[in-house]
């Protein structure tokens, strides 16, 4: 066999193996799905790979390295948690409390003097980790926290944030890191989407592009799920016939599959058709198992109370029943728009926002560890970007005399990592005595996404995709692995 | 450690680390240099070893790669001791002897903004070694060294890879005509002897494989009216074709080929073809808060490129017009300003200019040519002999061009009522905009001028910043803008402390408050009592002299006041009289009349405006727009793109970051085309059109060919459609895709219908897509074209092929604003016609692989995922399309034909042909069965009903009637058959 074949290999042995099999089209559905196209065949390495190799489809694919996490949950607390109210106490603030402070950074607005969190902080676990009195569940788990204090991005706007952290550029039209980690190592279940987004109520700022493809075949866009629904069918679309109950809907796909064995039969060695057939029954499994996997009625009663029984609690449960059904990468959004953009009021709004989601995630973790699956799993927690330690001040031409908010702040913010293969109980990195800027052991986004790529043993350098006559990648040509955050 | 003659000497403020320490010593013995000189140190042997032992091997692996002869990012290159002395576009990177004051120290310790090497930094030895290095003078010996070339053998400058490349690399040469091989009979005798096919028969004969046979009558009809026309072939034409007899297939084939080509739906298809590489969309992308990111015209480009593909407009014509509609004289007919949305219907990314041009300059550079320039951005290009200089000099081109805010009209409406209330509501909601901008003027203008003494106060002694830089808030709450404080600080420019209205201003505002007092009275002292009108405005005069200012603020004071005196009436100034004095006319001149420093002129009005007014001027153009898009009965607009005037030049920005100018390109096309310069008086894009648009453009045909070459035979001559440069992949068949390219350009004369016709009528497309085992082992990539690629139809040939079997589609109604394509109400528009938000591609185009629309798609991808066949067995599409095809069926045989008659019928309209006797038998078997059964089950009927109930969109999520009959048309519409292209 000519070596400038090389799918070649794979193909013949998948049909040769199905005749020595004698099985049927179950079998025929994994395998011929190996082969998704004529550019596709064959098991692809994760590794960047020559145009015409690329791998196309949520096929399982061994990553670069071994890898210490094979899944990515990450707890999007979109409009930018503050980091002084949560996970970074700052004493200093209580000291200047009221008095303008130096060291006041340009922000999106104008701000005035220091703003002492209004919230209680304790020591929590063994580590004596600091959390805030905002998430006593979370702090639970203060022992499997790393928590990263002198996280940095680019401007304090929305938008660009957004960007930064799900797609690696700011402006520019570029893949999230969902769909890099399902484009370098598939999926584990080819019965579920391999990359997920769940926001409850709508999209967040930047609705689609925070989970989109780009130029990456479509089948690594994320799908987004609107888990303020409660009805399976309107979770995922399209998993289930609105008319035909299964059983009939079971007879007329026989027939399609029968037809089509007809067609297939009088055109052979067509890896194409083979696998269009493999998909008919893959998504006639889908059907099955994702109506099932999004369904957390079946989950019993004293679970369902553990996380609450509200959006938080479901898409929480949702995101640990996708994780052990093997999905890969996992996004759950606070909710529509910028839910954690306290301008104003950050007692009472940042009060309600964890209290919302903080029981839900305690409730995620210890599922995560009485399943054995924090390991393997990396749970990322943390906005945009953070906020400002000195008070918002009233815009221009309100009458409201509110100083009672912080600015967005991206010179300095906090987000933790649990499992996966990271260190607990610990702290990395410090922002200043005042909480504005991350200057002790700085962390920008790219290096966090560097980071999460290694831990699923990929190397962000290698993970390219061609186009435009350019390898692209996550990190453009940014990022640095942080060893130090490895267990 | 090397010996040393004396003891070394260690510089106070130099830290020397690795091995350096005997370099400083013998230059300071010798007397040679201090720090922050460029000397030459002596190069001694033992310098010379260590230079080739540590030193060049450092330079060599970590950093020539991007600093070295075949690419010099920023301008920098470190293979000679010249080159690293003279630094990057930055300026200079090191400070001989003085590592702390050496950018290139900063960049390899990352400490700065640009960490180098960006991927793997130096180790703390290697940073040590080129700290020491620097410390020691920079002593260098062999090639490289000052007054010798740097290592020799490779290219040393963009311009050599240029010529190189020019030499070198298949693309960048003019295609050539070739002979095509002489056939061996058996060749002759199948009649391939196009020249087209006799290229492919000798490549497939010399890899010892034979052509494949031609696709049965069937298939073959079946096949070109998807190629071509992007719809299934009715039955009965299918049928009759089959039914010639063999002599009469060849002259009948051609016809339907004519008839096809000359069919609108034929430029339908390909236009959806076109506008992928159009990147497409209807929307302009993200918007912010009260903004409406819809295109209300981007459909006039869609629907002229359909009627240019109608009229078959010569190809390079296509072109120019779509980059120069606007420059061609004489004038194109009006609605040929359509073409230019070509150039704007991209994403606007929030306004930023940088990135709509260079999102511009990807699309005539990679879409039209296949030559990615972008890259040239930030560095010159890696790969392609394309530098900086290049981009920019294009970046200047569309800088030098702008859409305007007032679209040409192309077409209007029919006159009548409707017309009319269209015409009264854009009218009234325009006006508001100007109301607007009136009141933010007027808020503004009158915040301005009552605090015009802040404002000279601040300008001429700022208060101290808080590290967010921004103006001081005042005690009333009112935010100074920069914006004014900027004006007001050039308050003084061109005049002098000799103006009669500004001296004393000038000559005080740099002046300590101690000095004041003293000034102001030399000042007064001077004047006298009646002093000329040219030395001193009396009203100035009076001012200081009654005032007497002893401070800054009250100088500041005295000159708000006479700006209250002369501010317009509607900015709280006093009515302006024709007895007004000839100094208060000077007065006003200066500080009152609009457009003066803090009385900014109509047009600047949104620069005052509060966030919340710039919120409220979004929300009026989005009503514009909303109106635009929504009511009938308006005028057509042609999105066009006009040059600016003043044309600007662009300077290369460093590392593509607008904040570091550098040296101004002149506009021009890229060194690679020549580098033709743009007309001064025009943008550019006319030569720019041409030049890509030239016959002697070497990539142009090649990239158009080998584009339509993909879309037929399912591969690529050149299997990187958009990529024809040093990273694309080489053709597969050079000389028949030259030899293709040069006759498109000769004998077609850039005809595409031409194109289409020798690919379609060629022996090798209409072969038959069956593997052969000898196939399947020997070519199973169908490297050789021995055979057809069997494909999976796009998105929108498959969903048309639903709403043909459907009966449901009307072919007649072309072009107008798109619709959405997921609505009941569009199932008799062709997909083309239906509307695409580039900011929320629907998820089932997205699963069906749409091409991306934001940037130029030469072929989209292909995958094969569970989503597909999701929609295949439950989209609400799928089953309206079912439930349609069933109806229509039959109405077509009547209520009371016999089962087998209907599924005949049902046959054809899905597939374009008979059932097989088994299919017939099976059929019959599984109507005959079917109703035995519940359809749905209680519950999940129950379930609906509520969701129906509670959303009010039954008759959207699914047909009312779901029979045996829809569920056999669903089971047929899902088959791979219907789905794919033998």
């Amino acid at each position: 066999m000519p070596e400038f074949f090389p799918h070649h290999a794979a193909r013949l042995s998948r049909r040769e193996a199905l005749a020595r099999t004698g099985m049927g089209m179950g079998w025929l559905g994994a395998a011929a799905l190996l082969g998704a196209d004529a550019h596709a065949a064959g098991t692809q390495p994760a590794a960047s790979a020559a145009p015409g190799l690329v791998p196309r489809t949520l096929e399982a694919r061994p990553p670069h390295f071994p890898a210490r996490a094979r899944a990515v949950i990450h707890l999007f607390a979109n409009g930018g948690p503050s980091h002084l109210d949560t996970f970074d106490r700052k004493v200093a603030l209580e000291k200047y409390a009221g008095q303008d402070v130096p060291g006041t950074l340009p922000t999106e607005r104008r701000t005035g003097a220091a703003f002492p969190s209004p919230f209680a902080f304790s020591r929590h676990g063994e580590s004596g980790l600091e959390v805030s009195a905002l998430f006593p569940s979370v702090a639970r788990h203060a022992d499997r926290l790393l928590v990263v204090r002198s996280m940095h991005a680019d401007v304090p706007n929305h938008e660009p944030s957004l960007m930064l952290m799900n797609c690696g550029d700011p402006r520019l039209v570029r893949p999230a890191a969902g769909a890099w980690v399902t484009y370098g190592l598939g999926t584990e279940n080819q019965n579920l989407p391999g990359f997920v987004s769940m926001c409850p109520g709508g999209y967040p700022i930047k609705g689609t592009e925070n989970w989109r493809n780009a130029f990456l075949p479509g089948a690594f866009s994320g799908t987004y799920v609107d888990t303020k629904k409660r009805r399976v069918e309107e979770l995922v679309e399209h998993i289930r016939h609105p008319l035909l109950a299964r059983e009939a809907q079971r007879r007329q796909f026989d027939l399609t599959a029968a037809l089509d064995k007809g067609h297939l039969d009088t055109r052979p060695h067509d890896p194409q058709l083979e696998s269009r057939l493999a998909s008919m029954e893959l998504a006639w499994r889908m059907q099955a198992e994702a109506g099932e996997a999004f369904d957390v009625s079946r989950e019993p009663q004293h679970v369902r109370d553990r996380y609450g029984d509200d959006v938080q609690g479901r898409q929480m449960l949702i995101a640990r029943r996708l994780v052990e059904r093997g999905v890969r990468y996992v996004q759950v959004w606070h909710g529509a728009g910028q839910p954690w953009d306290s301008h104003d009021e950050i007692e009472k709004n940042h009060g309600r926002l964890a209290g919302e989601c903080d029981r839900a995630i305690g409730a995620l973790l210890d599922d995560l560890v009485g399943l054995g699956l924090l390991e393997s799993t990396l749970v990322i927690w943390g906005g945009e970007f953070g906020r400002t330690p000195t008070v918002e001040l009233p815009m221009a031409g309100t009458d409201v005399k509110q100083v009672s908010g912080r600015d967005h702040n991206h010179h300095g913010f906090t987000m933790w990592l649990a499992g996966g293969g990271v260190k607990g109980g610990a702290v990395y990195g410090a922002t200043d005595e005042l909480g504005f800027k991350a200057v002790e052991k700085p962390v920008h986004v790219h290096d966090l996404q560097a980071t999460t790529l290694h831990l699923l043993g990929l190397d962000h350098t290698r993970l390219t995709y061609r186009h435009s006559g350019r390898d692209f990648r996550l990190t453009d040509v940014h990022g640095r692995v942080i060893t130090d955050w490895l267990a | 450690m090397p010996f040393t003659l004396t003891p070394p000497l260690q510089p106070p403020a130099t830290r020397l680390r690795g091995g350096w320490q005997w370099l400083v010593a013998l230059l300071l013995c010798g007397g040679a240099g201090g720090r922050g000189e460029a000397v030459d140190p002596p190069v001694t042997p033992a310098a010379e070893a260590q230079f080739e032992a540590q030193v060049r091997p450092l330079l060599v692996s970590r950093c020539q790669g991007c600093h070295g002869a075949t690419k010099a990012e920023s301008g920098l290159r470190l293979d000679s001791r010249a080159s690293l002395l003279k630094g990057d576009d930055a300026g200079s990177i090191v400070s001989v002897g003085d590592p702390a004051a050496s950018r290139l120290l900063t960049a390899i310790h990352r400490s700065g903004d640009s960490p180098m090497p960006p991927d793997e930094p130096l180790s703390a030895e290697e940073v040590a070694i080129l700290e020491g290095w620097v410390a020691a003078g920079l002593p260098w010996s062999g090639p490289g060294a000052d007054g010798q070339p740097a290592a020799a053998g490779v290219a040393t400058d963009m311009e050599q890879r240029l010529r190189e490349a020019l030499v070198s690399h298949w693309s960048f040469a003019a295609p050539r005509r070739h002979v095509p091989p002489e056939l061996k009979p058996a060749a002759e005798v199948k009649r391939w002897i196009s020249p087209l096919d006799r290229f492919l028969a000798a490549g497939i004969a010399a890899a010892g494989l034979e052509p494949s046979p031609e696709a049965k009558p069937g298939e073959l009809v079946r096949r070109v009216w998807f190629d071509l026309t992007g719809l299934p072939p009715p039955a009965a034409e299918v049928d009759a074709f089959g039914a010639l007899p063999e002599g009469e297939r060849e002259a009948a084939y051609a016809a339907l080929v004519e008839r096809l080509l000359a069919a609108p739906e034929h430029a339908e298809h390909w236009a959806r073809k076109w506008l992928d590489l159009a990147r497409y969309a209807d929307t302009s992308g993200y918007a912010l808060d009260k903004q409406d990111n819809r295109y209300p015209f981007a459909w006039t480009y869609r629907d002229w490129v359909v009627g240019a593909l109608e009229r078959d407009l010569p190809y390079d014509q296509f072109v120019v017009l779509q980059l120069a509609a606007d420059r061609l004289q004489p004038p194109v007919p009006s609605t040929d300003l359509a073409a230019l949305g070509f150039l704007t219907v991209g994403r606007t990314f929030l306004g930023n200019q940088h990135d709509i041009i260079d999102d511009r300059i990807d699309l005539v550079t990679r879409g039209l040519m296949g030559i990615t320039v972008a890259c040239a951005r930030c560095h010159d290009h890696k790969y392609e002999p394309v530098t900086t200089a290049d981009y920019y000099a294009l970046h200047g081109i569309f800088a030098s061009s702008h859409m305007p805010g007032e679209l040409p009209v192309i077409a209007t409406a029919a006159p009548g009522p409707e017309a009319a209330a269209y015409a009264e509501k854009l009218a009234e909601l325009k006006a508001a905009i100007p109301v607007h901008e009136e009141n933010v003027h007027l808020r503004g203008t009158r915040a301005a001028v009552s605090h015009a003494a802040d404002y000279f106060f601040e300008s001429a002694r700022p208060s101290p910043r808080k590290p967010d830089n921004r103006p001081p808030r005042l005690a009333d709450g009112y935010d100074l803008a920069q914006f004014l404080l900027d004006r007001t600080a050039r308050l003084g420019e061109g005049r002098d402390a000799a103006d009669p209205l500004l001296g004393p201003w000038i000559a005080l505002r740099s002046k300590p408050d101690a000095e004041i007092a003293a000034a102001v009275t030399t000042l007064v002292a001077a004047w006298g009592d009646a002093p000329p009108a040219e030395t001193i405005n009396p009203l100035v005069r009076d001012e200081i002299r009654s005032a007497m200012p002893t401070t800054l603020r009250d100088v500041a004071e005295a000159y708000a006041r006479l700006v209250m005196r002369v501010a317009p009436p509607w900015a709280g100034g006093p009515e302006p009289q024709a007895s007004d004095t000839a100094e208060l006319v000077a007065l006003r001149k200066v500080l009152g009349e609009e457009g003066t420093t803090l009385v900014v002129a109509r047009a600047e009005a949104m620069q005052l405006a509060t966030i919340k007014e710039g919120i409220e001027s979004r929300r009026l153009q989005k009503a514009v727009t909303q109106h635009e898009v929504e009511a009938a009965g308006g005028p057509q607009h042609a999105m066009v793109l006009l040059d600016t005037s003043p044309l600007v030049d662009s300077p290369i920005l460093v590392r593509g970051n607008p904040g570091r100018p550098g040296e101004v390109v002149e506009r021009r096309l890229p060194k690679l085309l020549g580098g033709t310069p743009a007309d001064r008086q025009a943008s550019g894009r006319l030569e720019l059109a041409r030049g890509i648009a030239s016959a002697d453009n070497p990539l142009t045909p090649r990239l158009i060919v080998n584009w339509v070459w993909t879309h037929h035979f399912g591969r690529g001559l050149v299997d990187t459609t958009g990529d024809l440069g040093l990273r694309g992949e080489a053709p597969s068949h050079p000389e028949l895709l030259d030899d293709l390219s040069r006759r498109f350009v000769e004998e077609g004369h850039w005809s595409l219908r031409w194109l289409h016709r020798e690919i379609v009528t060629s022996r090798a497309w209409r072969q038959t897509s069956a593997v052969s085992p000898a196939l399947a082992q020997r070519d199973p990539d169908n490297q050789f074209y021995a055979r057809a690629n069997r494909r999976r139809l796009d998105w929108e040939a498959w969903r048309d092929s639903l709403l043909v079997a459907a009966g449901t589609l009307d072919l007649t109604r072309r072009g107008g604003p798109g619709m959405n394509p997921l609505a009941k109400t569009s199932l008799h528009r062709r997909t083309l016609y239906t509307r695409l938000d580039r900011q929320d591609v629907p998820g089932i185009l997205r699963t069906f692989d749409i091409a991306n629309p934001d940037t130029s798609v030469h072929t989209r991808s292909r995958t094969s995922v569970p989503q597909q066949s999701l929609v295949l067995l439950n989209a609400p599409l799928t089953l309206h399309a079912a439930a349609a095809a069933a109806a229509r069926t039959e109405r077509e045989v009547g209520p009371d034909a016999a089962p087998a008659a209907r599924i005949e019928r049902l046959w054809r309209d899905c597939l374009s042909r008979s059932p097989t006797l088994g299919e017939l038998a099976a059929a019959t078997a599984w109507m005959a069965a079917a109703g035995k059964e519940p359809l749905a089950d209680d519950s999940q009927a129950a379930g609906d009903k509520q969701v129906a109930a509670e959303q009010q969109v039954a008759s959207e999520k699914a047909p009312a009637e779901f029979g045996p009959w829809e569920q056999l048309a669903q089971a047929l519409l899902a088959t791979a058959e219907f789905q794919f292209i033998d």
